[in-house]
């Protein structure tokens, strides 16, 4: 194999574009919700569930998923949960503080080929972020899918994210929405359970309905296997991985998984092809 | 191809020459039994027979630990490094290590083309050097002939009285014009120098093996052995993996994002925050090391990516061998896919 590589246009891939935080509001103990601008409100052009490389100068870089929906124009969205140093000091910013952001990147949801499709949202914990860029895409291009129907797990109702949005969800005659919480607390009215116990009692029309999984590793294997015993055909199942990320751009190697860089090829994964890939689930 | 002959004592005054066009990278000695590419400084000190040096010439276009950015938290404004564009000139590879830059080539401007890395690699020339094989290479199993000269500008091919200069592009051709000295080539053929085929099988059949090989039991037996040190990723001249740092300096305000050379068998390297390692075990990683080389990118371009330098094996802390642990798996799948006992290879497998 030889490249002619003089002739190969070089891309510059590490440069961040310096952008602001213009609204903060925090769920839970653990996340907090921001509003980004980029410079001169430039729109990310993003697919739902794409991420961006966040850079904190001096802390580095972490991918987090955009969790608004590109329909919303002049400025995006993330959820972070703070788990280490980056995300820690991410938190700790202000209102017109500024941040790094390379990308979108990898692949989203295809949300042209789901049209006219039902869509149906399983997210667990914190992969219900990226889930709600889709859910929001759906909403604002409403006649151009079926039903929508989100189910929504958290370990604890303290942990549920978006408040407002789920009583918006809640409330909505055009939205099937079922949330559940591992263990609840004597407030809670809701279901308890883990996730799959919400699937088994669902009514679908199978061949029409597409289904978008995003959570914790764990959850995957039990989701699947309650999507095959309800007989959804694993062609009709998509679902997002998580890998320890470095550069964002099919270089560093570190998000690798068999011949598969998730930054590129995923994060998002249409199901038969993650069959082949051993390591993946 | 245009062909001539280099006498050993014009070897001083071919550096020079070359050195009048370009910083000029050789083979030095570097302590007793090891060697090194450096620059040239003293033309006579520059050895052109030698078994391996330590790392490859990866490090010129990859560097081990390279300046991104530098920064200022005060406004967080950034500028980027900068990066030279002197003209190289490599003298004195050996064929596999050139056949890594080639695939690295790949690796960085495949999906998107880097520019850290395409600017480091324009503007070089290679000078190829024949070379006698030792214990650890195997280049001849992973499809590369004795002589290969894919990627040189210029081939040495040693003889009796120096070399036999082989012209093979036109900016080798340029690079030699204006010597004075270059006798014709003498009729002299070196093929004498022999690459024993070591893997079992050859690289063309290796992905049927590597198909069946994900459950191996060698995975397990070479985890035992091994300390997870991560040197077999270090001096591969095929590993490119990286990891990305950001270093404040002592004032907090200025600091730099430094990319450095990551390795896949250290055991963070799949490990994301709350605990969760995609390759806890020694084993997930050989077999990801090894994958890397024979399966996963060969899935997708056809070709292995391991060149057969044989430094994995040579190096490695605790004597791990990398044309045994594909000759097991070898073994293995005959064993298990083809009903076939296990030949005699002659290998040394034991306490693999
Ligand atoms: C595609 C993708 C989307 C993500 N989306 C979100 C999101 O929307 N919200 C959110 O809160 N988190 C998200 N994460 C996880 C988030 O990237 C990590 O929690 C974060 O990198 C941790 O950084 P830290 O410095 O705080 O933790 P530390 O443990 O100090 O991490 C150190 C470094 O390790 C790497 N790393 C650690 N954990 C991860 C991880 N899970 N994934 C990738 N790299 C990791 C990063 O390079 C990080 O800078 C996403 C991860 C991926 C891969
Ligand atoms: S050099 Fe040897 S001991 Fe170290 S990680 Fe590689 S195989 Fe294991
Ligand atoms: S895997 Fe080992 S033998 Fe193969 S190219 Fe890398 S260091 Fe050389
Ligand atoms: S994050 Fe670097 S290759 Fe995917």
């Amino acid at each position: 194999m030889s490249i002619a590589i003089s002739d190969i246009k070089t891309q510059e891939l590490y440069s961040p574009d310096i952008s602001e935080i213009i609204a903060i509001k925090r769920f839970t103990e653990k996340e907090k919700w921001f509003e980004i601008r980029l410079p001169e409100g430039r729109s990310l052009g993003h697919q739902p569930g794409q991420f961006v490389q966040v850079s904190l100068f001096g802390a580095g870089e972490a991918p987090i998923s955009v969790t608004s929906s590109p329909t919303k124009e002049g400025s995006f969205e993330l959820c972070v949960r703070e788990v280490g140093m980056l995300t820690k000091i991410f938190h700790n910013l202000k209102v017109g503080s500024t941040i790094g952001i390379r990308g979108p990147y990898g692949k989203g949801f295809d949300v042209e080929s789901f049209k006219g499709k039902d869509i149906l949202i399983i997210g667990g914990g914190i992969g219900i972020v990226p889930l709600r860029s889709l859910i929001n895409y759906v909403i604002d291009n409403r006649k151009d899918y079926g039903r929508l129907i989100i189910l929504y797990g958290a370990k604890t109702p303290d942990e549920l994210l978006y408040p407002d949005d789920l009583k918006l969800w809640d409330k909505s005659n055009d939205i099937e929405y079922h949330i559940t919480v591992d263990q609840g607390t004597p407030e809670w009215k809701g279901n308890t359970g883990v996730i799959t116990t919400l699937i088994p009692g669902l009514d679908l029309d199978l061949p029409n309905t597409i289904t978008a999984v995003v959570g914790p590793p764990i959850m995957y294997k039990f989701v699947l296997m309650s999507l095959k015993t309800k007989r959804i055909p694993d062609k009709n199942i998509y679902l997002s991985l998580e890998r320890r990320m470095k550069c964002g751009v099919g270089k560093c190697g570190h998000c690798q998984i068999n011949h598969s860089y998730i930054c590129q090829d995923g994060p998002v994964y249409h199901y038969p092809e993650l069959k082949h890939l051993q390591e993946a689930i | 191809m245009k062909k001539y002959q280099l006498n050993k004592k014009q070897l001083p005054s071919f550096i020079d020459h070359l050195k009048k066009q370009g910083t000029v990278f050789a083979p030095h000695k570097k302590g007793d039994a090891s060697y090194s590419f450096a620059k040239v400084v003293e033309s006579d000190s520059v050895i052109l027979e030698y078994n391996r040096t330590l790392n490859s010439i990866k490090k010129y276009f990859l560097p081990p630990r390279e300046l991104l950015l530098s920064y200022s938290r005060k406004d967080n404004s950034y500028k980027k490094g900068t990066i030279g564009k002197e003209k190289k000139i490599f003298l004195g590879v050996h064929s596999y290590d050139m056949k890594a830059v080639l695939k690295l080539d790949y690796n960085f401007t495949e999906g998107n083309p880097e520019e850290n890395y395409l600017l480091r690699r324009r503007n070089s020339s290679f000078i190829g050097v024949s070379f006698i094989p030792d214990e650890f290479h195997f280049s001849q199993s992973v499809g590369m002939p004795v002589h290969d000269t894919d990627g040189f500008d210029i081939y040495l091919e040693k003889n009796d009285d120096g070399y036999t200069v082989k012209i093979i592009t036109e900016k080798g051709e340029k690079l030699i014009k204006e010597f004075n000295g270059l006798c014709d080539a003498l009729d002299i053929s070196s093929n004498h120098i022999q690459f024993q085929n070591k893997l079992k099988y050859n690289y063309n059949r290796l992905p049927e093996v590597f198909e069946q090989s994900w459950n191996a039991e060698v995975w397990e037996e070479v985890a035992k052995r091994c300390v997870g040190c991560g040197t077999c990723n270090l001096v591969c001249p095929t590993c490119y993996c990286f990891d990305v740092e950001d270093n404040m300096d002592l004032s907090l305000q200025n600091g730099t994002r430094d990319r450095s050379w990551d390795g896949c068998m250290l055991n963070d390297f799949a490990a994301v925050a709350g605990g969760e390692n995609f390759r806890k075990s020694l084993a997930d990683r050989q077999r990801h090391r090894i994958f890397r080389k024979f399966r996963y990118i060969t899935y997708i371009t056809g070709e292995p990516w391991c060149v057969g330098c044989g430094r994995c094996t040579a190096y490695c802390t605790a004597g791990i061998s990398i044309v045994d642990i594909v000759n097991q798996l070898c073994d293995e799948y005959e064993q298990k896919y083809l009903n076939r006992p296990v030949e005699q290879s002659g290998l040394n497998l034991e306490g693999l």
